[in-house]
């Protein structure tokens, strides 16, 4: 189904995925993959596993319903800071790394899978709750692209505004940073 | 509709209609698989004979009439040679990411348009698709650098990444003053948007760019730092043999096409052209120009230096691109170009 939505207009009556199998593949890939970014003994494998946890959020926003949000998380988190992660690693040498990446104690992987469990039963508890409340069918908020930019600029202007003082004072601060090096 | 169990005629008749649905041919046969093949195939020859013209050879002559099979026999050796795995290589890096490659760069033809009705997928946001999938191709490359275990490849491959990740940007911004022109990211609507007047003459500019960027991001000469012979053996593909050899080729010439296609559909009217040929003849004799002219520099410049290259892409093209974002807005806000009858 999602695929017909995306491509438009879709004629083969044998291709039709339910949106729960969609649901639990992705979740899959997204868990997975994040567990494997953890997990991984070669940091290399991390943050390949990273970027697949990446692609299964992005199949997430496809699923969604905005594919314009999918395609930028793949060229921003996948095309940009994966890279940036790898170029890191690479750069640093391999007996430096191994160092890093030794196991969590017993007691602190204990902690980790009860705090996970609490998460899990508060979620699915206020989900429980606020379940009868919800619509049965999400609606699709189909807006157009184009009107994006007209949201953004006049209906927030002023986060908007924020939003780009603090990207050029980032820049600004790297900039800094590179010419303090020389 | 079909009954269980089905009777071979029903089978038979379910075959026929998928086959013949439109999905299936805009996947399988014209915009998609096989098509592709027999570009990227034609592209390896065509590539070898127009750079054999220009430095007064001949080029590929024996393999069937003006050598037009040499692409066939070379992907039979290439598929049967043996493929040698660099001693403590990373083995599923170095056999899986020349895969990736080849895939991420046939994925972006889903929503390349070929015609009206040409389109795999008429995405509303296929620009960006185009350009996400792009973007995967530089950690591609490291990756497979990394895995090769090796020095060569290393520096090829942190070359590579430098290269392409700072000419995206360009490439981006220049993109924007078609994107405004159309007024969409669809590239059906932008192909559309040129039944006037094709967008290469009211953003001139970024047409530059655009190429310019393209031709780095393809690392094509005078761009090839990332597989300098003289200096880097073959750069990141350096301890890549056999079939790894060829995917990573044909993901290469497919990455060729797609920028000519990309250029073509953004700047030159995609499919519009003289009733006389169907729109897809028209897109492909378009692209193969654009091809030519992205072949041809690499028999004739010389390659740049890094530090021009750094320099060309940061403070000239990005610059020249900014500039025109703010061109087209004059021209856009002015309403010369609806005067005119351009759009």
């Amino acid at each position: 189904m999602v695929f017909c939505q995306l491509g438009g207009g879709c004629e083969l009556p044998l291709i039709s995925i339910p949106p729960d199998l969609t649901f639990i593949v992705l979740a899959a890939v997204t868990i997975i993959g994040s567990i494997m970014a953890l997990q991984a003994k070669e940091l290399i494998y991390g943050a390949v596993a990273l970027a697949v946890s990446f692609i299964g959020i992005a199949g997430f926003f496809v699923f969604l319903d905005a594919p314009y949000l999918a395609m930028l998380q793949i060229a921003i988190y996948v095309g940009a800071i994966v890279v940036l992660i790898l170029f890191t690693i690479m750069l640093v040498r391999r007996e430096a790394t191994d160092e890093l990446t030794d196991r969590p104690e017993r007691g602190e992987g204990a902690v980790g899978v009860w705090l996970a469990g609490l998460i899990a039963v508060a979620i699915s508890g206020v989900a429980a709750l606020a379940g009868p409340n919800l619509p049965a069918e999400p609606q699709p908020a189909s807006l157009p692209i184009s009107d994006l930019g007209p949201t953004l600029a006049l209906q927030y202007p002023i986060p908007l505004i924020i939003l780009a003082l603090l990207m050029s004072a980032a820049l600004l601060g790297a900039m800094a940073l590179a010419k303090l090096e020389k | 509709m079909v009954g269980f169990p089905p009777t071979p005629a029903e089978i038979l008749a379910l075959i026929i209609a998928i086959v013949t649905s439109h999905q299936f041919i805009t996947i399988v046969v014209f915009p998609g698989f096989i098509h592709l093949l027999l570009v990227v195939a034609f592209l390896t020859w065509y590539e070898r004979k127009v750079l054999a013209r220009i430095q007064l050879r001949i080029g590929p002559l024996y393999a069937g009439p003006g050598g037009i099979l040499q692409p066939l026999a070379d992907g039979v050796k290439l598929i049967f040679k043996e493929i040698m795995i660099p001693y403590k290589a990373d083995r599923p890096l170095f056999l899986g990411v020349p895969l990736m490659l080849a895939l991420l760069a046939a994925l972006p033809f889903a929503v390349i348009p070929f015609g009206q009705n040409w389109v795999i997928a008429n995405l509303d946001v296929g620009i960006v698709f185009v350009f996400a999938a792009a973007s995967l191709f530089p950690s591609m490359i490291l990756l497979f650098a990394w895995a090769s275990n090796s020095k060569y490849p290393f520096l090829g491959g942190l070359r590579s990444l430098f290269q392409q990740v700072g000419y995206e940007i360009p490439m981006w911004i220049s993109t924007l003053s078609v994107v405004m022109l159309a007024g969409s990211l669809n590239l059906v609507d932008i192909v559309n948007a040129q039944s006037r007047i094709w967008f290469i003459i009211p953003a001139f500019l970024s047409f530059i760019v655009f190429f310019i960027a393209a031709m780095a991001e393809l690392e094509r000469l005078p761009f090839d730092l990332p597989t300098a012979e003289p200096e880097l053996v073959a750069g990141w593909v350096t301890e890549s043999s056999g079939a790894i050899f060829m995917l990573i080729f044909m993901g290469l010439y497919m990455k060729l096409y797609l920028m000519s296609a990309l250029v073509t559909v953004l700047f030159l009217g995609g499919w519009w052209g003289p009733a006389f040929l169907p729109q897809p003849v028209w897109f492909i004799i378009k692209t193969l120009i654009v091809a030519t002219f992205i072949i041809i520099p690499r028999g004739v410049y010389p390659r740049i230096r890094v530090d021009m290259l750094i320099k060309l892409g940061w403070t000239r093209l990005l610059i020249i691109a900014l500039a025109n974002v703010f061109l087209t807005i004059l021209l856009l806000s002015s309403g010369v170009l609806s005067a005119w009858g351009w759009l």
